[in-house]
């Protein structure tokens, strides 16, 4: 994912210094953009006008105390959730990578094909097994865990790619040097490569977490009290469905966006890149 | 639960609602190629606004929790007198939310080219449309290949959406818990749809692979 101050630079390189003609053909875009955008913004604000949902009730809630602990409740759940999945995919992310990159055929094909499946499979469909199957065999799991089990799973098959793609950027010499000074292979794993590797992919790893995050808000279906869930007892309670809805959603796009800034951030303090999901090969 | 008898009673309704994964699949990723030109577009152009709007669009569709804006679509879209079906709701949530994606994509794209590149072309007399048409599209399609077959593959996971909704015909992840509250569905029927989400990402990552290999521009 580009920062947001090199993609800048592209998007001007791409056109000359404007002269006087152009100046004022962009001035004319941009003045009946604007019309445009505002037109279409009143167009929106006009139609919820009529249909009501401007109406205090459907707002007033907002201003007590009680509608915000207990989103903020919910907030806690969904981070609590989220942290605690992230955490279980870091150590089974590098558990994956160390047996994809192993030098044993046998072991690597087996962890590239267990990476692939979590990486192929949806978040929800996993979720579905541990709410609906695993009961079935009698094995009974709070709500909290079936919902963080199969989110750091499905997460954990991409942070492997994540982490092999960190391993891979360390120099090979550095591994050859520290094989001919009589390190073993674990020793040159243990203190030369992961050490880096690591830091190298921590931006990735912080962005990673926005898809733990939207992960998480399918807690209603084992019935976890995260935000999205409690926002739906806020909507029975107050019979107002698309002001709730809407905030929740306001919500999660900005956690997402603090965590995407945090990791930008991250990427920029320590001059590394950060690999997203859409960059690592498929297979 | 034996296979045979989960054939007899689902196999066909398994049938559709693979069939109905793949369909939502490919209808999505159109709709989000398009509307992700459309908004690369924007970003991209001169006219300040409208790069604006393209910027908020995409920070605002690429942190939404997918479910939290199907829920939107779905039941608060009635009270301001708009109704659509479960399968447009469906479809619409995945383009946005993949458009979204899809623009980062096509930006960073762009932007492997270097600004050198726009800088001799422009020197050697290149017009606007032929930097465009010449140097930029050409390359930025090219390294565009392997995101859009992640992004292919995130959309097929994310129509999984589709069993939040009544939908019918029911999609990969909706039958099984259709199985389940119907049935003693033991493990067999997530087996098969996991094995089917698997192996359609599977066969959209080695097609993806081998297009990339092909037309890779090796810098």
């Amino acid at each position: 994912m580009s920062a947001p101050a090199d993609s800048m630079s592209m998007r001007d390189a791409l056109y000359e210094t404007p002269g006087p003609k152009t100046k004022h053909r962009v001035l004319v875009g941009t003045i009946i953009s604007s019309v445009a955008i505002l037109a279409i913004l009143a167009l929106v604000m006009v139609r919820l006008y009529e249909q009501g949902q401007f109406s205090p009730k459907y707002w007033s809630f907002f201003g007590k105390w009680t509608t915000w602990r207990f989103l903020l409740e919910g907030f806690a759940g969904t981070m609590e959730v989220a942290l605690m999945a992230g955490t279980i995919a870091l150590v089974l992310g590098i558990l994956f990578m160390l047996g994809r990159i192993s030098k044993n055929r046998v072991v690597s094909t087996i962890f590239r094909v267990i990476i692939n499946f979590f990486r192929g499979i949806p978040s929800l469909l996993l979720i579905y097994f541990f709410f609906l199957v695993l009961p079935g065999y009698g094995l009974k799991i709070p709500s909290f865990w079936m919902l963080a089990l199969p989110i750091s799973l499905t997460a954990s098959g991409v942070l492997a790619e994540v982490f092999r793609a960190g391993v891979n950027a360390v120099p090979q010499g550095q591994v050859e040097a520290a094989l001919s000074i009589g390190l073993t292979d674990g020793q040159v794993m243990r203190k030369i490569v992961l050490p880096q590797a690591i830091r190298y992919v921590i931006p990735s790893l912080i962005s990673q977490l926005v898809v733990v995050v939207k992960d998480t808000s399918v807690a209603y279906v084992v019935s976890f009290p995260d935000i999205l869930q409690n926002g739906r007892v806020l909507i029975s309670n107050y019979d107002a469905l698309v002001s709730v809805y809407f905030v929740v959603a306001v919500i999660y796009v900005l956690i997402n966006y603090a965590i995407n800034q945090a990791s930008v951030y991250a990427a920029r303090r320590s001059g590394t890149k950060i690999i997203a999901r859409t960059e690592e090969s498929p297979v | 639960m034996s296979v045979s008898y989960l054939f007899e009673t689902y196999g066909s309704m398994y049938l559709q609602a693979l069939l109905n994964t793949w369909g939502m699949t490919v209808v999505s990723f159109i709709g989000c190629m398009v509307l992700a030109l459309v908004i690369t577009i924007m970003r991209v152009c001169p006219i300040a606004p409208l790069r604006k709007v393209g910027d908020i669009y995409v920070q605002i569709f690429r942190n939404i929790a997918g479910i939290s804006l199907l829920v939107f679509f779905y039941y608060a879209f009635p009270y301001l007198g708009i109704l659509w079906g479960e399968r447009t709701c469906v479809i619409l949530v995945v383009i946005l939310v993949a458009s979204a994606f899809g623009s980062e994509n096509f930006m960073s794209g762009i932007n492997t080219i270097g600004v050198g590149q726009i800088e001799a072309a422009r020197s050697l007399g290149l017009s606007f449309t032929q930097i465009i048409k010449d140097v930029v599209i050409p390359q930025a399609l090219r390294s565009a290949i392997l995101p859009m077959t992640n992004l292919l593959i995130a959309v097929l996971l994310t129509t999984a959406l589709g069993s939040q909704v009544p939908l019918n015909p029911k999609e990969l992840t909706g039958m099984v818990s259709y199985i389940n509250t119907r049935d003693v569905g033991g493990i067999l029927p997530f087996t098969i749809s996991a094995l089917c989400y698997a192996g359609t990402s599977f066969a959209i990552g080695l097609v993806g692979n081998r297009i990339d290999k092909k037309v890779r521009i090796l810098r």
